[in-house]
């Protein structure tokens, strides 16, 4: 049994990518709803002159919220559970604490050098990796950084044998670093020509093959950005904060190699009814579906965690997160498989029930895990007391009921769009013509759009509570800050 | 007694590496040589093409827009014959798009013409009642950007071998030439040539102006781009 | 508990409720639709049971099992054996994945093109059969559709050129197209790929607006005269066309239309592309037939 007298951990890092993930996670949520509500009302294309299109915005809030407010995320949950489950502290090694340092700095920096090169246009139009080569280079380097932590880190332990969390942080940063490297090979044009914007490229890769590279990439992300580290996070934060042993290490075991294996085969499923060889689209489909088990595994593996712990769930606004979290994390494993099935896909491919299957992901499972997170951390990091349980609930309803509005829409838009562009008259002709499939969806696009606005007031709610816990929180004990359950103002 | 990879951080990350890259080699790597071959009549890009498949980008259209017409009768209605592997030959990148919230432009070339796509530019809304594509009038009045547009061309010429200045066979057997000058300035000239025919057919005299005094706003290189996508 | 489930259930039920009232009449027979639907069924239900499931589980049991040795800051593992459930599905995906692969729908035995093809064929020989003997009535409505998709959106849903940016077609000509054809000419393979018409046939600008508005409203008002001496011998005196020689400038033929999509036409307001091979006969038939309709304002 380890030995319970708290370390001195160093929380500096964590603490600055907590308030990474709280500012990020505005500025991105903020653009994804205006977005949104740009679909819907196409005026407010017309604010920020050509800064303010949907089209300049978009990348922008698909980076904000993976490369913003979840890496960040990410970031701070490593570098509060990795000291802990490692039982080591960052103050014991001056070299880890530089590294650690500057690795927010070069991130923060990446981030802020994207916000402005996407605005202004500047992008290699690749979906989530749309960066050119000088902020890939920056990525490379803050990633070799935060690789250099992870391995640092676990060269120092105490702990021998490495707890599940870490597996999960292991595999995101092996993963990542080789899609990033091979998805972003591309050729600056202005040292092969001598003239022209030097910080053009151009891909390495043509046309099908391009786009193979592309979705073996851009697949994984989903697997190595917004899946595997938010396990990493569950595997900690949900027992930590419940008191309850993980329900099964097999099936931790299991479901870790399993989703390994199984993942980066799916690819494919972004490619179906494209021009890559049938048996490559067919691969994606199969491997798809015995995914769901692997995903599964972890998600129901959480959820016996809190056998017999019911109480928790309804006394305890944190486990609520986590735990419909997971269930959030089921229903996208399960319908993304679906969608991988070539009809189904032949359907929902270009459709809005694929933005719909991605924020079942991204809002209930990566946003809800970062939200809990944050929250299970802050008064370890600040040693106050949480400032407000109410205000945590009312998050939690008003996101939830924000999810629902925005899937059950986009669910609706998409089967709708889908059919309607295949649907033909008794004479075999097209019934609509293209743009009777967008007027049509005026009103889903508006229920989304104040979908999402439910989601980020809970957002604003969020970064209020934790405001609020480090200016006005009350001090807590040191043998407070050792409980399970995060201290919380019952009554506020 | 399954803890032994779990204590060797190592061999621990080794085994994480072999497993998530294999499939990466097997998922992409058969069909790569197969899928860069070009079909017969595929052309590549001219340099004014190229600079306003550069505003496409900047401008993100492939954030509703695809540009691949899947194999089916609705979709081969609507846009034409279904698409190729070796049409893509010279897409660097690919702009395949993952979501259709305006409708296809992978034939766009062949159903719209120079003076649509310059009233929908400037004001979607004038030619297509409930359009939510938003306008986008700041093409009309900057520049495009050439310079890199050459630099881009020197580039896939010299490193992929990309057939500039050479004949290339149609699909009807005659042949045709995409020219890229030796230099920036001859290039120049190659592009104002399209351009003025591209001119010629639009209404806004601005634009006409800017051309005639060799200067090509955005707009004309974009409308270059889309009558190219056959 | 029981107000989670009651509550998931109306929500599923009101959610394919509303898809179904708004695409029903879209699904049709079409079993991929059907087979789409019912999968958007599958996954609201399979997660509420399954969620429902561990709800109860999380309720009603108490955890149990051998604890582990290890321990990290604080939390616990037990040596619990694979939930069975779980364990018996995932080895079944994956006999049925290798199934699939290598005999269920082998790899090798499938062509997207194919099906293709198929399908395009299919739906020819059903055309066929259903309307080999088209009747007028429902060319003409079959003219509607294709026009809402094909051409609306250029000439509008009304057909009416919307302001000018394509030609208005509930009339034959505006008198700026019949002035912008006197002045720079017409080569738009109207009659055939030989004739054209030569520009600078009338150069005085009142004569040229009495003409444009004559041919414009329809053959009526002044300008007749004009329009006889110099037209006539190449439109005919009632302009309806001479074959091989001059265009129809008065109404619309289907060869008239049938030229104008094959070879696009450029003019006054701009240019209309070419569909040349893109349509079938009858659809151009079709679509002449309601083009005439709308010009007369039979619609
Ligand atoms: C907000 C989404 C959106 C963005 C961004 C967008 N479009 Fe569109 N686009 C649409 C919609 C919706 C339509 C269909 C309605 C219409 O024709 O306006 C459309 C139609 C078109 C069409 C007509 C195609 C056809 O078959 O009728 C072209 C061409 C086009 N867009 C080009 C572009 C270009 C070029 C850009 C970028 C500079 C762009 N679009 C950006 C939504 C968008
Ligand atoms: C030499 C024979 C000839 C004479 C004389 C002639 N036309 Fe034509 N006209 C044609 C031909 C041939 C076409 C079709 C050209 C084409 O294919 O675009 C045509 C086309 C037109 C068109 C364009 C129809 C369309 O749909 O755009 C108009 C308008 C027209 N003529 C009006 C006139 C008027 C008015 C006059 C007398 C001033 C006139 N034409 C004299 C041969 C003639
Ligand atoms: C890209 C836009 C566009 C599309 C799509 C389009 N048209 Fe046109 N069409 C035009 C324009 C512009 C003109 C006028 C050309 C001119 O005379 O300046 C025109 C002219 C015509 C004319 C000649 C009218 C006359 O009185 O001379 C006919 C007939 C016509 N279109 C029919 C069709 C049909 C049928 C379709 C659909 C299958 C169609 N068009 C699709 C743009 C379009
Ligand atoms: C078993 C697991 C999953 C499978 C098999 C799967 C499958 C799919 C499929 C088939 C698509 C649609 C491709 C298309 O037609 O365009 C898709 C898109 C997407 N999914 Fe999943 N999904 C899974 C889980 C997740 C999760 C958990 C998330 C996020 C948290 C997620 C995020 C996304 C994103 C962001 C896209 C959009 C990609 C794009 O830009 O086109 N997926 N997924
Ligand atoms: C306030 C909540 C949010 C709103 C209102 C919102 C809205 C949107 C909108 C309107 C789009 C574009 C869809 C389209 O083009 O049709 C989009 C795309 C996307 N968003 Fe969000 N978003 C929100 C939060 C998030 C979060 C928290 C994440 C990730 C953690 C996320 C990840 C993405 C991704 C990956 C895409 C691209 C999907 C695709 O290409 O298919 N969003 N979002
Ligand atoms: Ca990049
Ligand atoms: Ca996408
Ligand atoms: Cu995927």
């Amino acid at each position: 049994m380890g030995n319970q007298n708290p370390l001195a951990y160093d929380y500096t890092v964590a603490k600055w990518f907590l308030w990474a993930t709280i500012a990020f996670g505005i500025i991105g949520m903020t653009v994804g709803v205006f977005i949104a509500f740009q679909m819907a009302f196409p005026e407010l294309n017309y604010l920020f002159g050509e800064y303010g299109t949907f089209s300049r915005l978009r990348p922008l809030h698909t980076n904000g919220v993976a490369f913003g407010f979840t890496m960040s995320g990410i970031f701070a949950t490593w570098y509060y559970v990795g000291q802990r489950v490692l039982k080591v502290s960052m103050a014991e090694s001056s070299f880890l604490m530089a590294v650690g340092k500057l690795h927010f700095i070069v991130y923060v920096l990446t981030i802020l050098l994207a916000v402005v090169t996407l605005l202004s246009g500047i992008t290699t139009s690749k979906e989530y990796a749309e960066l050119e080569w000088p902020l890939d280079l920056m990525v490379t380097l803050f990633w070799v950084l935060w690789g250099v932590s992870i391995f640092g880190l676990i060269g120092i332990r105490r702990e021998r044998t490495l707890y599940i969390s870490i597996w999960y942080y292991i595999a995101a940063f092996l993963a990542v670093a080789m899609l990033h490297v091979f998805n972003n090979m591309e050729v600056p044009t202005y040292f092969v020509a001598g003239v022209g914007d030097w910080y053009h490229s151009v891909s390495l890769y043509a046309g099908t093959n391009d786009a193979l590279v592309q979705w073996w990439y851009g697949h994984n992300a989903v697997a190595f950005v917004f899946t595997t580290p938010i396990v990493a996070m569950i595997y900690y934060f949900l027992p930590k904060e419940s008191g309850q042993a993980v329900y099964s290490y097999k099936l931790s075991l299991l479901s870790f190699w399993g989703l390994m294996f199984v993942y980066l085969w799916a690819g494919g499923h972004h490619l179906i009814y494209s021009t890559v060889p049938d048996w490559m689209q067919t691969m994606g489909s199969v491997f798809s579906i015995v995914l769901i088990l692997p995903s599964w595994g972890s998600a129901i593996n959480m959820l016996l965690t809190m056998k017999g712990e019911w109480e928790q769930l309804q006394s305890n606004p944190l486990i609520k997160f986590m735990v419909l979290g997971s269930t959030f994390y089921m229903l996208s494993t399960l319908e993304g498989p679906i969608q991988a099935i070539k009809s189904v896909n032949a359907l929902a491919h270009f459709t809005d029930w694929i933005p719909g299957h991605v924020h079942d992901g991204t809002l209930g499972w990566v946003g809800f895990m970062i939200i809990a997170a944050m929250y299970h951390m802050t008064p370890r990091l600040f040693k106050k007391e949480l400032y407000s349980k109410k205000l945590m609930e009312t998050q939690f309803w008003l996101q939830t009921m924000g999810i629902v509005l925005y899937f059950s829409s986009m669910w609706i838009a998409g089967i709708t769009q889908g059919m309607m562009w295949r649907a033909t008259d008794e004479f075999g002709n097209l019934s609509y013509s293209f743009i009777d499939t967008v007027t049509v969806l005026h009103p889903y696009y508006t229920i989304r759009a104040i979908g999402g606005a439910l989601y980020l007031i809970g957002i604003f709610i969020w970064a209020y509570n934790i405001y609020k816990t480090m200016k006005s929180g009350r001090e807590l004990e040191d043998a407070e800050v050792n409980v399970n359950k995060s201290p919380m103002a019952e009554n506020r | 007694m399954f803890h032994w990879l779990e204590e060797r951080p190592f061999f621990f990350a080794v085994g994480v590496f072999l497993v998530v890259s294999f499939a990466g080699l097997i998922e992409i790597l058969p069909n790569f040589a197969e899928a860069s071959r070009p079909t017969v009549g595929t052309k590549p890009y001219s340099g004014l093409q190229l600079a306003g498949r550069h505003v496409y980008i900047e401008d993100s259209c492939n954030a509703c827009h695809s540009q691949l017409i899947r194999p089916f009768k609705n979709e081969t209605d609507r846009y034409g014959m279904y698409s190729l592997s070796g049409e893509y030959a010279y897409d660097r990148p690919f702009l395949w798009g993952s979501k259709r919230t305006g409708p296809d432009l992978m034939r766009v070339g062949n159903y719209r013409t120079t003076d649509w796509h310059e009233n929908h530019m400037w004001d979607p809304l004038s030619v297509v009642p409930g359009s939510i594509m938003p306008a986008y009038k700041h093409q009309f009045t900057q520049n495009a950007d050439l310079e890199t547009a050459y630099a881009e061309m020197v580039t896939v010429q010299s490193v992929f071998g990309v057939p500039y200045n050479k004949p290339i066979t149609m699909k009807d057997g005659s042949s045709e030439t995409v020219k890229l000058g030796a230099s920036f300035e001859e290039e120049k000239a190659n592009m104002l040539a399209e351009a003025k025919l591209i001119a010629a057919d639009m209404k806004n005299q601005d634009v006409k102006d800017a051309v005639a005094n060799g200067e090509i706003p955005k707009i004309v290189a974009l409308i270059a781009y889309l009558n190219s996508l056959k | 508990m029981k107000n989670i489930i009651i509550v998931s259930v109306v929500v599923s039920l009101v959610l394919i409720g509303i898809i179904y009232s708004y695409v029903g009449n879209i699904i049709g027979d079409d079993m991929v639709n059907i087979l789409s639907m019912l999968a958007a069924i599958l996954i609201l239900g399979i997660t509420v049971g399954v969620g429902v499931k561990y709800v109860n589980q999380m309720k009603n049991d108490t955890a149990s099992g051998e604890l582990a040795d290890e321990n990290w800051d604080g939390i616990g593992e037990y040596k619990n054996d694979l939930p069975i459930g779980w364990a018996v599905v995932f080895l079944g995906t994956i006999v049925w994945a290798i199934w699939y692969w290598f005999a269920g729908y082998p790899l090798w035995a499938y062509s997207q093109i194919g099906e293709w093809n198929e399908e395009v064929a299919t739906h020819q020989e059903k055309f066929e059969e259903k309307w080999s003997n088209i009747s007028e009535e429902d060319l003409s409505r079959m003219g509607e559709a294709f026009f809402s998709v094909n051409c609306a959106p250029c000439h509008g849903v009304q057909g009416d050129g919307m302001d000018g940016k394509a030609a208005d077609l509930t009339k034959r000509l505006d008198a700026s197209a019949v002035e912008y054809a006197i002045r720079n000419g017409s080569d738009n393979h109207l009659v055939s790929e030989y004739m054209s018409m030569p520009a600078g046939l009338l150069w005085n600008a009142v004569e040229i607006k009495q003409v444009s508005n004559y041919v414009a409203s329809g053959f009526t008002g002044i300008g007749k005269d004009v329009y006889e001496a110099n037209c006539a011998s190449c439109h005919g005196m009632d302009g309806m066309g001479i074959p091989g020689v001059g265009a129809n400038i008065r109404t619309f033929t289907p060869d008239l239309i049938k030229a104008v999509l094959d070879n696009g036409k450029k003019g006054a307001i701009g240019s209309m592309p070419s569909f040349k091979g893109r349509f079938t006969d009858t659809q151009e038939k079709a679509v002449s037939l309601y083009i005439e309709k709308l010009r007369k304002g039979e619609l």
